[in-house]
């Protein structure tokens, strides 16, 4: 399954992304998450230690992470801020930590969380607005590695059609 | 000097890592006549006052947890209402995380650095450390070993305005655990710190095995 996540109020985005998937024969889940109440990560530790696998922040995030679980492949739309993804972007990731569990083992030479399900998420980002593309794509394959997963890279809205043909 | 000191911690400071860290950090910090303000990102209710103090502050320290390889979206969100300075005011940064290796920071210091350009500020350095995470769960001396060494780290902020000497990027530690490190400390995790987590999730009224999956 996948599934894409729009953080952007630009639905223009997500509608060329649904027509050139359907041109390749998919069909991804879309959420257009700039109307939902989606708060930050508190940083709490209870998605760890206290109710294992469940956010302690109760909104609308809990959609996602239960689509999470079962999606091959994660895109999320954001609007860029400082270079970045804003803060709505990130929010996305930080508030992914309960597919995580406390547990710790090594991967390779680094220290990694032990994830709490089978399913492996690949990330992919599209980005409106000017983001420090190269530094992105850096983030993007330093975050996969906390999901066990890879990153299908990074794309501006102006590259949508080669965003779309990662999608598989 | 003066320095503007902004935990970007989105966890309320009587629970904060890095709050804890900036205690012992500022003991050295105020050695020699420094002086310092502090706020606390996770409180909204400072952010005008945060806002001010940037403006009129031109020594900034922001000290802040790793999250998923980057600033947390808080204090991200609160960055976004900044105005580029471009006055030479002067960052710098206490980057702390759980895990160990100094590594597993790199790419997080990397965008601090781009993002005091985009603040139009100079970067004064990133203080770089991982292995807080037992931070909150330790008290007194325990607690004292894993932030105690910040105290010395104060000491060289004051005496050189920021982070780039020798003695800070040594603090870091390890890049990448020596390999009888992670052969010791992959037994230990899979072993004694089970159990350790477990009877921290039982004293937090935890009734689920750790691993549980609620949506499955």
């Amino acid at each position: 399954m996948i599934l894409i996540v729009n953080t952007t109020s630009d639905t223009s985005v997500t509608k060329e992304i649904k027509e050139r998937a359907a041109g390749l024969g998919l069909e991804p889940e879309v959420i257009e998450a700039a109307g939902m109440k989606i708060s930050h990560c508190i940083g709490c530790n209870y998605c760890w230690l206290k109710t294992p696998g469940v956010c302690s922040v109760k909104d609308d995030y809990e959609i996602i992470l239960k689509k999470v679980i079962h999606a091959d492949q994660l895109w999320v739309i954001s609007d860029t801020a400082l270079g970045f993804l804003d803060h709505k972007g990130k929010n996305i990731f930080d508030r992914i930590l309960p597919i995580a569990t406390m547990y710790l083992k090594f991967v390779k030479d680094q220290m990694r969380h032990v994830p709490r399900y089978e399913q492996r998420t690949d990330i992919g980002i599209i980005c409106r607005g000017e983001p420090d593309m190269d530094y992105l794509q850096r983030w993007s394959e330093r975050a996969a590695l906390n999901f066990e997963s890879r990153s299908l890279g990074v794309f501006g809205t102006e590259r949508i059609k080669e965003a779309v043909s990662c999608m598989c | 000097m003066h320095v503007l000191i902004i935990n970007g911690s989105p966890r309320v400071k009587q629970y904060s890592n890095t709050d804890k860290i900036l205690e012992k950090f500022t003991e050295g910090l105020c050695e020699n006549n420094t002086t310092y303000e502090q706020y606390e990102i996770s409180d909204k209710n400072q952010w005008e006052d945060i806002r001010k103090a940037y403006y009129s502050n031109s020594n900034i320290l922001i000290a802040l947890p790793l999250y998923v390889e980057c600033i947390p979206g808080l204090l991200m969100e609160f960055l976004e209402t900044l105005s580029p300075k471009n006055d030479g005011t002067k960052i710098a940064y206490i980057l702390q995380s759980g895990f160990a290796e100094g590594i597993q920071l790199r790419c997080g210091e990397a965008y601090l650095e781009k993002l005091t350009g985009f603040l139009g500020c100079e970067y004064a350095g990133t203080l770089v450390k991982g292995d807080n995470f037992s931070i909150r769960f330790f008290e007194g001396d325990m607690r004292d070993r894993v932030t105690g060494p910040y105290t010395e780290m104060g000491r060289e902020y004051a005496a050189n305005g920021g982070f780039n000497t020798d003695k800070c990027r040594a603090f870091t530690g390890y890049e990448i655990l020596p390999a009888h490190m992670r052969l010791a400390l992959g037994i230990l995790q899979r072993t004694l710190a089970r159990t350790m987590f477990a009877r921290i999730a039982r004293s937090w009224g935890c009734t689920k095995p750790l691993d549980y999956r609620p949506y499955q």
